[in-house]
C-alpha cells in the first residue's frame, strides 16, 4: 500500500508535468523527518501525520515555483539533473540536520503490540499503516475521479494544450500536481518511521521502487500504480518469508520479467 | 597530426603536472565511461540513468578475478569490456523499445537491479564494504604499483578509446544513430532496424564503462558499492552535460571539470556532496549548455563591458 502511495506521487507528476522527479525519494524521506521533529517538538504522533505531510507539499511548491518551472522546454536531461541535485541536497540536509545514523522511532502507545488475528497475530501499527494507506488511495482516487480539480489533472494528462485554451492556469495546475505528489511522498515516509526506523539512505531504496510502480503499472496510469504497488508489495512480502535477502531484488526482477512479456507494462497503452 | 591531437596529447602529458597522478588517472577513467554514455545521450539521444550497471559490474567482475586469480592485465581488460558490453545487452534489450520518461526510468530501475545484488551478495562483493584488495599486475616487467606508469597506462588506453570512439561517430553506424536521435520515426522509414541499432549504441556503450570500470578497479585497489550506484550514473550524466553532450570531447572536458571539483570539495568538507547538488541545480538554472556555453558568454560579458 506505501508502494502505491509512492508511485501515485510518482506518476500524478511524471504524468502532468512530464519530468523524471528523481527527488521523490529524497521527499519521501524527508516526511519521515518531519515526522520525528514534530513528534519531538509536539509530543502528539496524530499531529505530526498531518502536518509532516504539509511540510513535505509545501517544500513540493516551492520546488516546482522556483526551479522547476523554468525546466520544462529544456529537455529531459536538464530535468533529471535538477531533480537528481535536489535529492542530493536534500540527502545530505537531512544528515547535516537529524545526523548520519539511522533513528528508529516507536508508533504511539495505542498502535504498540498487536493483534490476534485468528490465523496469525498481527502488529498494530502494520495493520494501521495499511487502512491509513489504503484509506489515502482511496481518497486520491476519489479527489482525481470524482471532484472538479481532479478532472483538471486527469484532463492535464490526456492534453495540456486543450486544458490551457479552456482557460485554466496551467502553470498552476503544474504546481498543484507536483505539490499533490510531493505530499503522497511526504505521508508514505511518515508513515513508514515507525516500521523501518529512519536513515538518510531510505529515500533512495524508496526511489527505485517507486520507479519500477511507475513502470509497471504505465505513466500518469493511476489505478495501474495502486495495482502495481499492491502487487510488488505482496512479491516482496511473500519472498521475504523465506528469503530475506532477496526481498529487494526480487522487485526489480518482478519488473524485468513483466517487462519481457509486456513491455508496455501492466496497464501502459504506450 | 591534427590540432586537436596534439592539444589532446599535450593535456595528457601536462595533467599529471597539475595534479596527482592517481587524479589524473581517474580523470581519463571517467572521460573513458563518460564518452560511452555520450554514444547514448549525445548521438544517439537516449538518456540512460544506469551506466554505473556496467562500470560497476565489470568492474566486481574483472577485479575478482584478479583478486582471486590473478589473471592478466589485459585479460582483465578484456573481461571488463565484455562484462560491460553482455550487461549493456541485457539492459538494453529491456530498454530500446521505450523512449522519454519511461526509458530513464527503466534504466535507473534496472540500475537498482544490480545495485541490491551487489549490496546483498556481501560473499563476494563485500557489500556495504567494498570489494578490497584488487592488485595491479605487472605487465611486461612494468611495475603497475608506479602511480606514474599506472597513469602512463590508462592515458594510453584513453586515447585509443578516444580514437576508437572517434572512428565509430564518424562510421555509417555514427550516423545512423545521429539519424536516429533526429528523428526517429524517418529513420525507421528509410529501413533501419531503429530497435536494433539503440542496442548496438547500448553495448558499444556498455564496453567503454566497462573498461573505465576495470581501470577504476584496479587504480583504487578497491570496488565500493558506490561504483555500482546511481549517484555514479548521475555523475557520468553530469559530467557529459556540463561537458557539452554530442561532441566527441565533450565527456572529455565534463570529466576534467567534474573530477577536478568533486576532488578539490570532498578535500574541503565531508558533506560535499551537498554543494554537488546545489552545483547541479545552478549548472541547470543558469548556464545550460555547459562549459563551452558558459565559457562563450563570459566573453561576450566581457567584451561588451570594454565596449562600455
Amino acid at each position: 500500500m506505501l508502494y502505491a502511495l509512492m508511485g501515485l506521487g510518482l506518476s500524478l507528476i511524471a504524468g502532468i508535468l512530464n519530468i523524471p522527479n528523481f527527488a521523490h525519494g529524497a521527499l519521501f524521506a524527508v516526511g519521515a523527518y518531519f515526522l520525528v521533529s514534530v513528534v519531538g517538538a509536539l509530543g502528539n504522533f496524530w499531529l505530526g501525520l498531518l502536518l509532516a505531510p504539509i511540510g513535505v507539499a509545501l517544500l513540493g511548491l516551492l520546488i516546482e515555483y522556483a526551479g522547476i518551472r523554468r525546466l520544462y522546454a529544456a529537455g529531459h536531461d536538464y530535468q533529471l539533473l535538477f531533480t537528481f541535485g535536489l535529492a542530493l541536497i536534500l540527502g545530505e540536509v537531512i544528515i547535516l540536520v537529524w545526523g548520519p545514523v539511522g533513528i528508529s522511532h516507536l508508533p504511539p502507545a495505542i498502535l504498540r503490540g498487536g493483534v490476534d488475528l485468528g490465523f496469525t497475530f498481527y502488529p498494530k501499527y502494520r495493520l494501521f499503516v495499511m487502512v491509513m494507506a489504503g484509506l489515502l488511495v482511496l481518497a486520491t482516487w476519489l479527489f482525481l475521479e470524482k471532484t472538479r480539480y481532479g478532472a483538471i489533472m486527469r484532463a492535464g494528462i490526456e492534453n495540456k494544450e486543450m486544458v490551457s485554451l479552456l482557460g485554466i492556469d496551467i502553470h498552476w495546475l503544474f504546481t498543484v500536481a507536483f505539490a499533490v505528489g510531493a505530499g503522497l511522498a511526504g505521508i508514505a515516509g511518515a508513515l513508514t518511521a515507525p516500521i523501518r526506523g529512519l536513515s538518510p539512505q531510505m529515500g533512495v531504496d524508496m526511489l527505485g521502487i517507486a520507479f519500477v510502480v511507475v513502470a509497471l503499472g504505465g505513466l500518469g496510469n493511476l489505478l495501474g500504480a495502486i495495482a502495481a504497488g499492491l502487487l510488488i508489495g505482496i512479491a516482496q512480502a511473500v519472498v521475504a518469508g523465506y528469503w530475506t535477502e532477496a526481498s529487494t531484488v526480487v522487485i526489480f526482477a518482478v519488473m524485468a520479467a513483466v517487462l519481457l512479456v509486456r513491455p508496455q507494462g501492466l496497464f501502459g497503452i504506450r | 597530426m591534427k590540432k586537436e591531437t596534439w592539444i589532446l596529447v599535450g593535456a595528457v602529458i601536462v595533467l599529471p603536472l597539475l595534479v596527482r597522478p592517481a587524479i589524473a588517472a581517474e580523470i581519463w577513467i571517467f572521460a573513458m565511461f563518460g564518452l560511452g554514455l555520450n554514444l547514448l545521450l549525445g548521438y544517439t539521444g537516449m538518456l540512460s540513468f544506469g551506466q554505473s550497471t556496467f562500470f560497476g559490474s565489470a568492474a566486481y567482475v574483472a577485479g575478482w578475478l584478479l583478486k582471486n586469480y590473478g589473471i592478466n592485465v589485459f585479460f582483465a581488460l578484456g573481461i571488463g569490456v565484455g562484462v560491460g558490453a553482455l550487461s549493456a545487452a541485457l539492459v538494453g534489450y529491456l530498454c530500446v523499445q521505450r523512449s522519454g520518461l519511461y526509458f530513464i526510468m527503466l534504466t535507473f530501475a534496472l540500475n537498482q537491479l544490480f545495485f541490491f545484488t551487489a549490496y546483498q551478495w556481501t560473499s563476494v562483493t563485500g557489500g556495504e564494504d567494498g570489494m578490497p584488495g584488487i592488485p595491479r599486475p605487472a605487465l611486461w616487467g612494468l611495475d603497475f604499483s608506479n602511480p606514474m606508469l599506472f597513469y602512463g597506462f590508462v592515458s594510453i588506453l584513453f586515447l585509443i578509446s578516444l580514437w576508437a570512439m572517434k572512428r565509430i561517430v564518424e562510421s555509417p553506424l555514427g550516423k545512423i544513430l545521429v539519424a536516429i536521435r533526429e528523428n526517429e520515426v524517418r529513420a525507421e522509414a528509410v529501413g533501419y532496424n531503429v530497435p536494433r541499432f539503440k542496442l548496438a549504441a547500448f553495448v558499444i556503450g556498455g564496453a567503454f564503462s566497462g573498461l573505465a570500470g576495470v581501470l577504476y578497479a584496479m587504480l583504487f585497489g578497491i570496488v565500493p558499492l558506490e561504483a555500482i550506484g546511481f549517484v555514479t550514473s548521475g555523475n557520468v550524466v553530469f559530467a557529459t552535460l556540463i561537458g557539452g553532450s554530442g561532441s566527441l570531447y565533450g565527456p572529455v572536458i565534463g570529466s576534467v571539470v567534474f573530477i577536478w571539483l568533486s576532488e578539490s570539495m570532498s578535500t574541503v568538507w565531508a558533506r560535499w556532496p551537498l554543494l554537488l547538488g546545489v552545483a547541479f541545480v545552478i549548472v541547470v538554472l543558469f548556464f545550460r549548455g555547459g562549459v563551452v556555453e558558459a565559457w562563450s558568454r563570459f566573453w561576450t560579458w566581457r567584451s561588451s563591458r570594454q565596449r562600455a
